[in-house]
């Protein structure tokens, strides 16, 4: 194998030659770092390439190994992070200029624990400015979609969807508030997992929601997922809500199957009248349930009345909090946002506050209905998105009320999850058809709080009987 | 309800300090409209009385005690 077919290894399969001293970190850093220097004039993907620090965590990295000292499947790893996440002595933007100067004087905890876990830093990944929900607001122009440039990552972490599809890091992190993990795994044929809000610090990571906010993973398979957030769960005393549940091993349960395991299909997010699922998705995730059950899964539809409700009702929560983080920044320097960031936070600040406390209120009963439905399933599934990745425009948004509604519709198949604060996974489960362009498309398990473990599990052997994940995008 | 015009989402945002117009006051108001129809369609017997959720769970630390 050359230098440069190293970054189409797994994490996993990646981490075992660092060990096994076949692979020096140096080698696989450097084959990455040349790849990002090919390609991210094509893909956007990273806001900030740390190489010459990369490549100095990788000789310390080798010096361990020599050792013989291995912290874990990281050691050596390069990973790359969303740029909402602290890093120390490098700046980080939220893809937005106002912060274009801001350099953190420590690490988030997330990127502490992934350097304890011997990770390897490549660099920083573009976003929508502020974690909003927009492809092309950053500061830095958008991030490309590897199965076709012309089309939306996900947001808003597209530089972690952009980079991890198109193999410009091993792994990498991004922020879900709303979503925004599990869209850009769904529109790069990723695997991204949303964790139990309290399960993963989000400690010196720039606040969307703080309600809401989870940091997670998003990888190219489902190991390389749990061996991410395996490296960064846990409780933390510098982030209060973090809870002390024990962190299992989440690659040793993997292969354990799903026999008898219990798993509700969502009726309303499947259906086309009241979502507006499109087809191709419709059939890819009803398969994907035909592959579930022939594994000895036990199916059965379940309800979640407020489904379609949930993208309104987090919209409004999001959008609140979010300008209340800095409110002097929109009328002390408005010219400084993107156009469609300033819209989005002006219609924010006007959001009355009884609406706001309505959607908390409705916020207490999607997360009961959710609660109930997984009392009496192991695991809910349903379409992370409508529809695969759209074409990106940089026209205006939201040129009228009807298409205002639409998308916060759209929001309420990942909404719902973040809402309830329980974790959800996004796993490719198909393509369109050639002539729809072969874009990816994703199903969406989510599990019981803190149960992180059985909806990798799930998603595992659905991945292991299913041959998507071993297509690789054009770039 | 009755849709707000751009002249009303105007007003609302002088309220609060920001100054609106053009074409991103017209997107503001399709937004704020969108937003505020289907909150107000959405009727659930009983939400009144629903205690809000302001986060799944409180501070670890207060679990400790």
């Amino acid at each position: 194998m050359s230098n440069a077919e190293l970054v189409f290894l797994s994490v996993t399969e990646l981490g075992a030659r660092i060990a096994a001293g076949e692979v020096s970190p140096v080698e696989a850093a450097q084959a990455y770092l040349e790849r990002i220097e090919r390609l991210n004039p094509v893909l956007n993907a990273y806001i900030t390439v740390c190489g010459e620090s990369a490549l100095e965590e990788a000789r310390q990295r080798e010096a361990e190994i020599a050792r013989g000292e291995v912290r874990g499947p990281l050691h050596g790893v390069p990973v790359a992070v969303k740029d909402q996440i602290h890093s120390q002595g490098i700046v980080t933007t939220d893809a937005s200029k106002l912060r274009a100067d801001f350099v953190p004087e420590e690490d988030a905890t997330v990127l502490a624990k992934l350097r304890d876990a011997g990770a390897v830093l490549l660099g920083k990944l573009n976003m929508s400015e502020f974690a909003l929900g927009d492809p092309v607001s950053s500061a830095f122009g958008p991030a490309h979609n590897p199965w076709d440039l012309e089309r939306s990552p996900g947001t808003s972490s597209t530089g972690s969807g952009a980079a991890t599809a198109g193999f410009l890091c091993a792994t990498s992190l991004g922020e879900d508030t709303g979503g925004s993990i599990r869209g850009p795994a769904a529109n790069c044929g990723l695997v991204g997992l949303r964790p139990t809000w309290g399960r993963v610090s989000r400690y010196g990571v720039d606040g969307a929601c703080w309600s809401i906010d989870t940091i997670g993973p998003i990888s190219r398979t489902v190991e390389d997922c749990a061996a991410t957030i395996g490296a960064i769960a846990g409780f933390d005393a510098k982030d209060g809500y973090t809870r002390r549940e024990p962190v299992p091993d989440y690659r040793a349960s993997l292969g354990q199957g799903i026999e008898g395991l219990k798993v509700g299909v969502v009726k309303e997010l499947l259906d086309p009248e009241l979502v507006g699922v499109e087809a191709q998705t419709r059939e890819a995730v009803l398969a994907a349930v035909e592959v579930l059950k022939s594994l000895g899964a036990e199916v059965k539809e379940v309800s979640l009345p407020l489904a379609a409700q949930a993208g309104v009702i987090i919209r409004t929560i999001t959008h609140v909090e979010r300008v209340s983080l800095h409110p002097e920044w929109l009328r002390e320097r408005p010219q400084d946002h993107h156009p469609n960031t300033r819209v989005a936070f002006a219609t924010a600040n006007l959001i009355p506050a009884q609406v706001y406390y309505k959607a908390q209120k409705l916020r207490a009963l999607v997360r009961r209905q959710v609660l109930a439905a997984l009392e009496d399933v192991d695991v809910l599934v349903q379409p992370t998105s409508s529809g695969p990745a759209a074409v990106m425009s940089t026209e205006p948004g939201e040129s009228s009320v009807e298409q205002a509604k639409k998308a916060l519709v759209e929001g309420g198949f990942r909404g719902i999850y973040s809402l309830a604060g329980v974790p959800a996974l996004s796993i490719l489960c198909g393509f369109t058809s050639p002539e729809a362009g072969g874009l990816p498309l994703a199903l969406q398990i989510a599990g019981r709080p803190f149960e992180e473990g059985t909806v990798l599990r799930a998603a595992y052997a659905y991945e292991q009987n299913t041959p998507w994940h071993e297509r690789k995008p054009p770039v | 309800m009755e849709r707000l015009t751009n002249q009303d989402v105007a007003s609302m945002g002088k309220a609060v300090g920001l100054e609106l117009a053009g074409p991103e006051l017209a997107r503001a108001a399709n937004g704020l409209n969108a937003i505020l129809e289907l909150m107000a369609e959405i009727e659930v017997p009983g939400a009144n009385l629903v205690e809000p959720l302001a986060s799944p769970w409180g501070r670890q630390e207060d679990s400790d005690e």
